[in-house]
């Protein structure tokens, strides 16, 4: 473990560069595999971010997750908007969509802020599958993503996972993030001190919105075909959850390692979609009781490892 | 204005139903301080338990109420004593994840187990209409849904204003410190108000059963229900909780008669959404 600290600098650059080659030398299913652990890292450190350092428990994303891939699927399908654009036009609507409904939002505190965020998605869902510009419930096929070659998805992803955790890393050794912990810790203190508490969890609900309906986009280009019932859904809250859960919540490094889980659950469950929800729920209950900081968290606390500390030395 | 009596009426014997889903979670919610995210999946668990006893045993599904309320008291009992106690006072996270995993494992135990098909718990209540005027009709089973909802709501409060076990209840709810200095067990006390809790969820799982038809994933649809409920009624108010029912039944009713069916969902969650917004603690909740 000692090692594997000491030599961090050496060992992630490894890492990395192997991860960017992989398509070079990996098979295909490799790929496919590591693309989705890209997409639900940069999810899922977004609601880290949220839950973990800013205090923020919002069961809400999804409404990001469906704004970003309505958006690639309306402007590339209607309009013929290149596709990249559209990803990231899908993010500064999100971003808008975010900035709109957190007046109402932060009004909301704790529970109520989680029961908020999460009828807002409900009532996106039913918005959208009333609309008939996006064809109902019927959904769309986003056809332009046929030109892209797996590859491209491939290092979209890539992008997308390491630069959420690249963000988040700097995000927190910043003064921003000395804040936001201070702040998780004891929000009347940190005030006291001179945090700006509204305008640094407004400033992160603002960043994850942004990431998050990037990450959608390039999750839709990989899938295809968009509908309000699963894109709306908070089966990606169960999701999200899952992998910072049983990660840790609160490191930068517990989502890593919940992605990993989480993605090759699902491969070894993909015919069992049920039975392997029902595991996750089993885990993450599992996880609660015995480790409620999941798996690095309680490593961290245990033996003191952490190879992206948020403090500065 | 004839027309609009019909969905007037409709939503306001709804609301009685609307009542009994909101008032177990907001009692989990004032006494454990849990927000049982799971809430509307172990009602949704109380309506197929009833299919079951009903296909096993046939008897009419207001029969199956004998069954459904012990089951689903002993349910609600076992979690809350060998589950949610044990990550109470760690934080707000724990507790939360915790029913949100039960909530996954209700869902899809029951897909496993029944299938996703619709189901539905068919009686002759369910199809009968008491004709009152040529424009106005009173279907039954919303009539017998609007009573029980008064009588689980009146005796619930008798409940926890008269017994003992009621006042050890709102004791351990006010001060838990101080209701164990007066020797009362709060854990086992969480056990009981948890068992009761279901037992609400168990009434209101049989009659929505009866008033419209379930799937393994309608769980969540409750939830939202009762979070609504309990948000415009305000927490630890018994009358807020019926009036709060009410208002979400006529809200959506009305929405679906002036937007159109498919927006009767909508109408409800905007209403919640604007009473969250200008008043956290419910219209009729004490300001905390």
């Amino acid at each position: 473990m000692k090692i594997l600290q000491q030599y961090r600098w050496v060992i992630l650059p490894v890492i990395v560069a192997g991860l960017i080659t992989l398509p070079l030398w990996g098979p295909s299913y490799w790929v496919l595999f590591i693309l989705l652990f890209f997409l639900y890292l940069a999810m899922a450190q977004m609601w880290n971010l949220l839950v973990g350092y800013s205090g923020l428990i919002s069961l809400g994303q999804q409404c990001f997750i469906g704004l970003g891939g309505y958006t690639l699927a309306v402007l590339s399908v209607y309009y013929g908007v290149p596709i990249w654009l559209s990803i990231l036009i899908g993010g500064v609507i999100s971003v808008l969509f975010a900035l709109v409904i957190s007046v109402p939002i932060f009004r909301m505190r704790g529970v109520y802020f989680a029961i908020g965020t999460w009828i807002v998605a409900e009532a996106l869902t039913i918005c959208f599958a009333s609309w008939d510009y996006v064809r109902h419930g019927m959904g769309l096929f986003i056809k332009p993503a046929y030109e892209l070659s797996l590859n491209q998805i491939y290092y979209a992803a890539l992008a997308m996972g390491i630069g959420s955790v690249i963000l988040v890393y700097i995000l927190l050794r910043s003064k921003l993030g000395l804040g936001l912990m201070a702040m998780r810790d004891d929000e009347g203190a940190s005030e006291t001190l001179g945090v700006e508490i509204f305008r640094s969890k407004l400033f992160c609900f603002l960043i994850g919105a942004f990431v998050t309906g990037l990450a959608a986009g390039v999750f839709y280009l990989y899938q295809i075909f968009i509908q309000p019932y699963t894109a709306f859904s908070i089966t990606w809250m169960v999701r999200l959850l899952f992998i910072v859960v049983i990660g840790g919540i609160g490191t930068i490094e517990g989502p890593i390692i919940g992605s990993i889980i989480f993605v090759l659950l699902q491969q070894v469950f993909a015919e069992y979609i049920h039975v392997g929800l029902l595991l996750l729920g089993s885990v993450a209950i599992i996880v609660m009781l015995v480790a409620p900081k999941g798996i690095m968290g309680t490593i961290q606390e245990k033996l003191g490892f952490e190879i992206l500390s948020p403090r500065r030395k | 204005m004839q027309d609009l009596l019909q969905p007037i009426m409709n939503g306001i014997l709804l609301g009685g139903l609307y009542a009994i889903i909101g008032i177990g979670l907001s009692m989990i919610f004032g006494i454990v301080k849990l927000v049982n995210l799971a809430h509307g999946d172990l009602m949704i668990l109380a309506s197929y338990l009833s299919l079951v006893f009903m296909m096993l045993l046939g008897v009419p599904p207001l029969v199956t109420f004998v069954f459904a309320v012990p089951a689903m008291f002993f349910i609600g009992f076992v979690l809350q004593a060998y589950l949610i106690n044990r990550v109470l006072g760690k934080g707000m996270e724990p507790p939360l994840i915790l029913a949100f995993g039960l909530s996954i494992i209700t869902q899809n135990c029951l897909l496993l187990a029944f299938t996703p098909d619709a189901r539905s718990l068919i009686s002759s209540l369910s199809v009968t209409t008491i004709q009152v005027a040529d424009f106005l009709n009173i279907p039954v089973i919303y009539l017998i849904d609007f009573l029980i909802g008064l009588v689980v709501i009146s005796l619930l409060h008798q409940f926890l204003q008269k017994t003992y076990m009621g006042r050890a209840i709102r004791a351990a709810s006010d001060d838990e410190g101080a209701a164990q200095l007066m020797g009362i067990s709060t854990k086992n006390i969480y056990g009981y108000a948890m068992g009761i809790a279901m037992i609400t969820a168990a009434i209101a799982g049989v009659l929505v059963g009866m008033t419209f038809t379930f799937y393994p994933h309608t769980g969540p649809q409750y939830l939202t229900i009762a979070f609504g409920v309990v948000i415009i009624g305000g927490l630890g108010s018994m009358i807020g909780t019926l009036l709060g029912g009410i208002i979400l039944g006529l809200a959506q009713l009305l929405g679906s008669y002036f937007l159109g069916p498919g927006l009767q969902l909508l109408s409800g969650y905007l209403i919640l959404l604007i009473v969250l917004t200008i008043r956290p603690q419910g219209i009729f909740g004490r300001a905390r």
